[in-house]
């Protein structure tokens, strides 16, 4: 645990007092990528409502509160298996307040084939396979459109030190999911962490992988970074739940890179925080690729969930399905921003982008921008928004045959949201995700 | 069993039933028939307790009790049924998993227990053989993608399942080919018994040759115009609404 004698005002200010502990404790080779990332956050700080890509976010309280760096905390098995996706019988990765937690961990008989561990670890024994990825897939330079804005990944590689580690071997095809968890509980006070996540599927692999946050206690940032690089003919099915505390916020980003005949299919589903932000950033450089977005969003009371995907079609001949489903209750508030730049080259794209919300109070608000930006000339794109009610005929029809009216508006929402979750494959994992899904709205 | 005394009914400005008197008996099969727009879709749906309609005047009763009085849920409870014309599509939840639900709802309001997965995966087999059903239907979304036939196949399987006690057909002949006509027609003389009844809305005769009424009353303008047997019903077919109306304007 670090012990600070002021608490400190701004994340710079932060970065200033831990980073000597950082330099003497993690690979060498992340104190560049530390100095660079804290300069690039230095000149944005943290956004405004004039900033567009977070123009629906209100970053007053963070900026208001005194964030201590993340602090360790000590938990047994016994408190972390209650939790959503705690007792999933899979190999795993367990963090807490960003730090690896080996004794939470399951990494006994893990498959062949697959490296599965600590990030610093990594560095150390193989720093070439980890440093040519770690950091490069976390940014969108280079790409088209002027509305780059990565201060948050900067933001968490300025506090880089260690993380998750994923590659699978050519040709492995895992059967098992690998489970990487990040378990916040700010019990001392509040606090910010910066998870951090690599995976990397070498040629014909394929893998599922379960990446949950959840809180256990107290008022935290939690401002994740997952880099995903997928390489030619690799398959992942990647399932992200974010169950984090009340009070809580959430920032997080996901980049992914495919290579040629690669399939990604993301499913996310957002229940908890205060605040959640997550952008999810694809981009398809081969051919024949196959991506598959979905997302599952449920908020109520004056939760704010904003959801920013963005895929760069930049070679010909790929597909990608997008369906984004948002339910909002009370003061609740959602943002999809669906960003779709096809590039000159990418003939033959076919992209469909879907997204869906419910209002279930009068207050409740959705802001949503489907944006598509298409420079080849034989292409398939479409996109669809809606914004509605639960539709009284479909109500009616379940009253009369007996269905009480609560119960009948219950199964319509349930129903409008669990489609997209229609993807998960794994019955086990889908049926927590489906529970928590069901929990959260019979709260809501 | 259900009693409706002089029921008036209007949708916004525009008063839709005028004053409707009708008795019906379990075990009776009653056809109500009329040209469109006569208020026959509309006397279905406030009995099922359908939003939208100010009651304006008049009673309706369902053994003994006050039915304008109940939620859509009760009166489902207290055993009416109402197949819909336009039947619902409902993405996301299985038949099975609603009919579950429905069926447990139903036997919970009567205070029954809950039919265990067993039980109630028998009921639900017994019954889709007898309509002709497809698995493969019970397992889909409610109505989704299916066809008109294939909707209407599954208000009657619905209404095998939940065994109500008072039936209403809303237009459940429109858009079937007779050999579907015959497989509904089928499903519901099935359901047929002295403790049952039926009220069947239809523009045609033709779905009469197969559910033979009792009674058959003829809807117009909001007021039912004529009572008879199921003769009436032919001479309708033959006749056209025409003739009635020619005979109303005779005896004013």
């Amino acid at each position: 645990m670090l012990d600070l004698p002021v608490r400190p005002q701004s994340f710079g200010e932060l970065y200033d007092s831990v980073v000597g502990v950082l330099n003497a404790t993690s690979p060498e080779a992340l104190a560049p990528l530390r100095e660079t990332a804290i300069r690039q956050f230095r000149g944005f700080g943290l956004p405004t409502i004039k900033d567009e890509e977070f123009r629906y976010l209100d970053f007053r309280p963070i900026a208001r509160t005194e964030w201590q760096a993340a602090y360790g905390s000590t938990l047994s098995r016994a408190q972390v298996e209650p939790l959503p996706l705690g007792d999933l019988d899979a190999p795993n990765l367990t963090f807490v307040n960003g730090e690896f937690a080996p004794e939470l961990s399951r990494l006994d008989a893990l498959p062949a084939g697959i490296r599965f561990g600590s990030l610093a670890e990594a560095i150390d024994e193989d720093p070439e396979a980890v440093l040519t990825l770690l950091g490069h897939l976390a940014t969108l330079s280079g790409r088209l459109g002027s509305t780059n804005d990565e201060r948050f990944t900067h933001l968490n590689t300025a506090f880089l030190a260690d993380g998750a580690y994923v590659r699978v071997e050519r040709g492995v095809e895992l059967e098992v999911p690998l489970h990487v968890r990040f378990i916040q509980r700010a019990d001392h006070g509040p606090l910010a962490a910066h998870p951090r996540l690599l995976l990397h599927l070498e040629p014909g692999a394929t893998a599922k992988l379960v990446e949950s946050y959840v809180g256990m206690a107290g008022s935290y940032l939690v401002n994740p970074v997952a880099e995903i690089e997928l390489e030619e003919c690799a398959r992942l099915e990647h399932v992200r739940l974010q169950a984090d505390s009340p009070g809580a916020f959430h920032i997080g980003a996901a980049y992914v890179r495919q290579a040629r005949q690669s399939t990604y299919t993301s499913t996310v589903a957002n229940f908890g925080a205060d605040m959640h932000r997550h952008d999810l950033n694809v981009a398809v450089d081969g051919e024949y690729a196959e991506t598959w977005l979905n997302g599952a969003n449920v908020a109520n009371g004056a939760q704010v969930m904003d959801n920013h995907t963005r895929l760069d079609h930049a070679q010909p001949n790929c597909v990608s399905f997008e369906n984004y489903k948002t339910v909002l209750n009370d003061e609740a508030r959602g943002v999809f921003n669906g960003k779709i730049f096809v590039y000159q080259d990418a003939q033959k794209t076919d992209a469909k982008q879907t997204n869906q919300a419910l209002l279930l109070s009068p207050r409740a608000q959705m802001d949503t921008k489907p944006q598509l930006e298409i420079f080849a000339d034989d292409v398939k794109c479409t996109h669809g928004a809606t914004i509605g009610r639960l539709r009284d005929d479909a109500r009616f029809y379940l009253m009369s045959r007996g269905i009480p009216r609560p119960e009948a508006d219950a199964l319509l929402v349930y129903a409008f949201t669990a489609e997209a979750l229609e993807r998960v494959s794994l019955p086990t994992v889908r049926a927590v995700l489906e529970n928590a899904l069901f929990d959260k709205l019979r709260k809501t | 069993m259900l009693e409706i005394r002089n029921l008036h009914a209007r949708v916004e400005d525009k008063e839709i039933l005028r004053g409707i008197d009708l008795t019906v008996r379990p075990g009776e099969v009653h056809a109500v028939m009329g040209p469109n727009g006569s208020g026959k879709s509309t006397l279905a749906s406030i009995l099922a307790g359908k939003g939208g309609y100010e009651i304006t005047e008049g009673s309706a009763t369902f053994q003994g009790k006050d039915l304008l009085e109940l939620e859509p849920d009760e009166r489902a409870g207290e055993g009416i049924f109402l197949a819909f014309q336009y039947p619902v599509e409902i993405p996301g939840v299985s038949n099975t998993y609603f009919l579950r639900a429905a069926v447990n709802a139903v036997r919970k309001y009567r205070g029954e227990p809950e039919l265990s997965m067993t039980e109630f995966n028998r009921r639900l087999q017994e019954k889709a053989s007898q309509m002709e059903l497809e698995r493969e239907m019970l397992s889909r979304s409610v109505n989704e993608g299916f066809s008109g036939g294939e909707k209407k196949r599954n208000e009657i399987f619905q209404m095998s399942v939940l065994e109500p006690k008072l039936a209403i057909l809303d237009e459940t002949d429109s858009g079937l080919d007779i050999d579907a006509l015959k497989v509904v027609a089928n499903g519901v003389n099935a359901l047929r018994s002295p403790d049952r009844a039926f009220l069947v809305v239809t523009h045609y005769q033709r779905l009469l040759n197969y559910i033979v009424p009792d009674f058959v009353h003829v809807l117009m303008d909001g007021r039912i115009v004529r009572s008879g047997n199921k003769e009436l019903a032919l001479e309708l077919e033959a006749r056209g609404y025409g003739f009635i109306e020619e005979s109303l304007a005779a005896a004013r």
